[in-house]
């Protein structure tokens, strides 16, 4: 049988059963990039992810490092790859939606074909437990009257966590009025934090449980079940598009993908953030599950991508 | 003139030239305003500003010292290992981790003396082979494979 | 935490709990003592395995290789000049030129109870004094920090052997190289020409491994071939006698206590502390004319100060749970996986864990030593075969720990480039310590420099109202001037 006749029976077979492609797509391990050093949050919620997205879709997947430039040497490096499936990388929004649009990187909105999206959390604006305001309206009426005395502390310019003290100093008016002091990730930030030289932290909902800190809104469209006392952001009077904030996290792979291996990995991962192994991780390690399928995250991504230029804007960056 | 062409001078100026184009690259370059935050550029000109003084001082002093240097023993040897090296590291992620510590291996070995064609080849092959059947095949953690297959 | 000993040690004396300390142990110093690949490479090794481990057995797995490799990291270092981690960098200076003296086994010697006392210390002071340090390291605000940092720089004239211009020199390319890839404060990119390969900065690994080992290995090429020389002569660790202690007893409390204090420190880490205390060893010890020609005292700082900082490193993490380094941020992240959440509160939620984490950092220490003087004579035959095959070896493992480091393809190139300008610049009598301490400060010190003057509206001099950063800037000054006042005063009298 010569390669041809072999090529048009393959085709064949596809147009009669998308299901043999399926079952024949991973012929080789399958690579799920995190774009950070290994043993951190998006590194280990991989890990946790993979055993279950193996037995899902029936072949050997591997999770590797490349990190360096805030996660987009990474998605530099993937934007370039062959899109076969083979290669997948875990971005957040900041790697997909805010990098791009504030640095001079390869990838852009349209580099990528979103596979599904695993894990979502809204952030909160914190306070340690001592501080004096105990609303909103008391914060902003301190930062008013003292402008330029007040700080806000952030893991490195244009994260997650400064993003989320933009929106709500900007939401608020006041974001001329306080200092900006970056730091060089979560933790020294946090021990300012404590130690009080920074008096305003931007962080999502496992932050509070490691520490004594309280939250002072929360950037979702409705109140938290374990925070029932805390506005929203919306009742506090920030207006769209800067009153949701969520960090959320899907699997990406390289433009071009072919429809019959986007649907055999959308749904591998659909089984495996839905199998009880990952939902026990996730409970364990405060992951706030939020699963998309390939068109309804390809949307919100995209929707995202518009709504961050907004608060790109607000932080000047 | 002649002190211009020996090695010391050579690299020191070297190193002060490098210095001085990194100082001027900085001068042209804008950054978004950012209020109370000092320019990106604030810390790196003092350190370079540091460098080419020192690079400058260290120059004098070469100029005046004229103690000659160990020449290596043979230039030749040197330059092939230096560029097997440079090109080795270059290439892994193309044509993957073991193709590129074979090549390496056959030619890094007769450079120190091992030139007994089965020794070399058996090091060559062994080395790396173990190495790729440990990390790719064994702990899942793959070191960087060719384009002809992905088993190495 | 005390009273929750008995359960820890019931946790730990369980075979489970004995094979993983024994067998990580183990790991560690083989991984480490290969030259290329470091604590990082090894703990990234274990890391999968752990995940599917129970809570104690995962981080006594992940402590015990990372102890296991600092130490193995210093084997290579004293051998073949090759530090694993910059951590060990410190130990070449004079652990290489004795080993070069034919004394290997005995600096080895140094190095291992150095290493060991360093880490029993510390893990005792964790059990005590982790309320206590953990408190200190909240007065260490950015300013402190930078006063730190500053007096961590004049380091670089006590390792700057031969000329102090040169080291200087390449002190500042070394901080130069640091500031590559993005702002620390506002995120811009530096020095990167729009290459995004470049975006991520040089790391600190690929560059102290080429200039380092790589450079070693054109070093050695550039000699006349012998083909058959052994490369070192090495037949085992041998412990230095009693008597040979005598007079270096304050030299190494001294550095077990810089090691714990700066180790308590977040964000400072093992390296500047193996490096500040090399150079107070070098200014006190009686001994300091000998430093840098392989001196037991340079040793024995270095090795002693960068073991206590595991244990000091462990402080933050446990009273704080903020991580006080790279490992520690692991350890604390395997943690959250296993349901614990690291914070304030985690001593008095989990007790029985905690005594048994650190128990079983006491344990590692002390298995360090037989373990250390077993491997050594099962390593020693590797280690005597012919240069050629250890070249060989060296370039391969170096590729494969800096591709493991962070799976960056440009790293690899950024460690062969380093190798060749590190061979060139030691040619001309350029230090290349210095070089990897700016690398290691330089970050630190240019993000709390400006951090600081954020806090302060731009005014420097504000700094120095906080007590702390003053007495160490002043510390800082002294230590820069009296080498100088000394060289004048010396040159007067000559006259």
């Amino acid at each position: 049988m010569n390669i041809r006749a072999t090529l048009g029976m393959a085709v064949a077979a596809t147009c009669v059963a998308g299901a043999a492609i399926a079952d024949s797509f991973p012929e080789r391990p399958i690579n799920m990039i995190a774009p950070f050093n290994a043993g951190g949050g998006t590194d280990l919620l991989l890990r946790g992810l993979a055993p279950h997205f193996e037995e899902a879709i029936g072949g050997d997947v591997f999770v590797s490092n490349m990190a360096g430039g805030s996660g987009t040497v990474a998605a530099s490096a993937l934007q370039g790859q062959r899109p076969d499936g083979y290669q997948l990388g875990y971005f957040s929004i900041t790697v997909s939606t805010i990098q791009p649009q504030i640095k001079n990187v390869p990838y852009g909105v349209d580099s990528w074909t979103p596979i599904c999206s695993v894990a979502a959390s809204p952030t909160m604006l914190i306070v340690p437990n001592d501080s004096p305001f105990q609303t909103m309206e008391e914060a902003v009426a301190a930062i008013e009257g003292a402008p330029g005395e007040y700080v806000f502390g952030s893991s490195g310019p244009g994260a997650m966590t400064h993003l989320t003290t933009v929106a709500a100093f900007a939401g608020m008016g006041v974001l001329d009025k306080i200092r900006h002091l970056p730091f060089q990730g979560s933790g020294p930030a946090v021990k300012e934090l404590t130690a009080g030289t920074i008096q305003f932290f931007g962080d999502t909902e496992i932050l509070l449980s490691r520490g004594d800190f309280r939250p002072l809104m929360v950037f979702n469209d409705e109140r938290l079940e374990g925070y029932p006392d805390t506005p929203t952001a919306s009742e506090v009077g920030i207006e769209p598009p800067l009153n949701e904030l969520y960090l959320w996290g899907g699997l990406f792979a390289p433009a071009g993908v072919p429809e019959e291996t986007v649907a055999a990995l959308a749904e591998a991962c659909e089984t495996a953030v839905g199998s009880d192994g990952f939902k026990e991780f996730a409970a364990n390690s405060g992951t706030v599950i939020n699963h998309r399928g390939p068109e309804e995250f390809d949307a919100f991504f995209r929707a995202q991508y518009e709504a961050n230029g907004a608060l790109i804007e607000a932080a000047g960056l | 003139m002649g002190a211009f062409t020996r090695e010391p001078v050579l690299v020191q100026l070297g190193v002060l030239a490098i210095g001085c184009a990194l100082y001027l690259s900085t001068l042209g370059q804008t950054f978004s305003d950012v209020g109370s935050a000092h320019s990106p550029m604030f810390f790196p000109r003092i350190v370079l500003s540091l460098w080419i003084g020192l690079a400058g001082l260290a120059l004098v002093q070469s100029l005046r010292t004229t103690d000659g240097q160990s020449r290596p023993h043979s230039l030749l040897r040197l330059a092939i290992l230096v560029l097997a090296v440079v090109i080795y590291s270059n290439l892994i992620t193309t044509y993957g981790f073991f193709l590129c510590s074979v090549g390496l291996a056959l030619v890094v070995l007769p450079i120190f003396g091992i030139r007994h064609p089965a020794i070399v080849g058996v090091y060559a092959l062994a080395v790396p082979g173990s190495l790729v059947a440990l990390f790719n095949h064994g702990l899942g953690m793959p070191l960087p494979t060719s384009p002809f297959t992905y088993l190495f | 935490m005390l009273s929750h000993l008995p359960d820890a040690l019931a946790l730990l004396f369980s075979l489970e709990g004995i094979l993983v300390l024994i067998f990580g142990t183990i790991l560690g110093i083989v991984l480490g003592a290969m030259p290329g690949i470091g604590s990082t490479v090894a703990v990234a090794i274990v890391l999968p395995f752990t995940l599917t481990m129970g809570q104690s057995s995962a981080i006594l797995l992940l402590l015990a290789v990372y102890a296991g490799s600092v130490y193995g990291g210093s084997i290579s270092a004293i051998l073949i000049n090759t530090p694993g981690t910059p951590q060990s960098a410190a130990t070449c200076l004079d652990g290489y030129p004795m080993a070069q003296r034919g004394d290997a086994g005995l600096a080895l010697g140094w190095a291992t109870v150095a290493s060991v006392i360093g880490g029993l210390v510390s893990a005792v002071v964790l059990v005590f004094a982790a309320p206590y340090l953990a408190a200190f390291a909240l007065n260490f605000g950015p300013i402190e920090t930078f006063a730190l940092i500053l007096l961590g720089m004049t380091c670089i004239v006590s390792v700057s052997t031969g000329s102090v211009i040169k080291g200087l020199l390449a002190g500042m390319i070394g901080i130069f190289l640091s500031t590559v890839g993005g702002d620390p404060i506002i995120g811009e990119f530096r020095f990167t020409y729009d290459i995004w390969q470049l975006y991520s900065g040089f790391n600190l690994l690929a560059v102290v491994i080429g200039v380092f080992a790589l450079s070693e290995v054109f070093v050695r090429a550039s000699a006349k071939p012998t083909g058959v020389s052994e490369l070192v002569d090495f037949r085992g660790v041998i412990l230095p006698k009693l008597s040979a202690w005598r007079g270096r007893l304050r030299n190494l409390g001294k550095s077990v206590v810089i090691g714990n204090v700066i180790g308590v420190l977040p964000g400072t880490g093992a390296a500047t502390a193996a490096f500040i205390s090399y150079a107070e060893g070098r200014r006190s010890s009686p001994n300091k004319e000998a430093f840098g020609t392989g001196e037991p005292d340079g040793i024995v700082s270095s090795e002693a100060a960068n073991n206590a900082v595991t244990g000091g490193a462990l402080v933050p993490t446990m009273a704080l749970g903020i991580p006080g380094d790279a490992i520690t941020a692991v350890m604390l992240a395997t943690l959250t996986l296993h349901g614990i959440t690291p914070g304030p509160r985690l001593v008095e939620e989990n007790p029985t864990l905690i005594a048994a984490i650190f128990a079983g950092f006491f344990l590692i220490n002390l298995l360090l030593l037989p373990l250390g003087l077993l491997l050594s004579r099962v390593a020693a035959p590797i280690l005597r075969m012919r240069e050629g095959f250890m070249m060989t070896a060296i370039v391969i493992l170096c590729a494969l720990g800096i591709y493991f480091v962070r799976g960056n393809p440009f790293d690899l190139i950024v460690m062969g480039v380093a190798g060749v300008v590190g061979f060139l610049l030691r040619r001309q009598g350029i230090p290349m310590a210095p070089l990897v301490i700016g690398m290691v400060l330089g970050p630190t010190l240019e993000l709390t420099l400006r951090q600081g003057l954020i806090l302060k509206d731009g005014n420097f001099f504000a700094f120095f109202e906080s007590p702390i950063a003053l007495v160490l800037a002043i510390v800082s000054l002294v230590a820069l001037a009296l080498p100088l006042v000394r060289a004048v005063l010396a040159s007067r009298a000559a006259q």
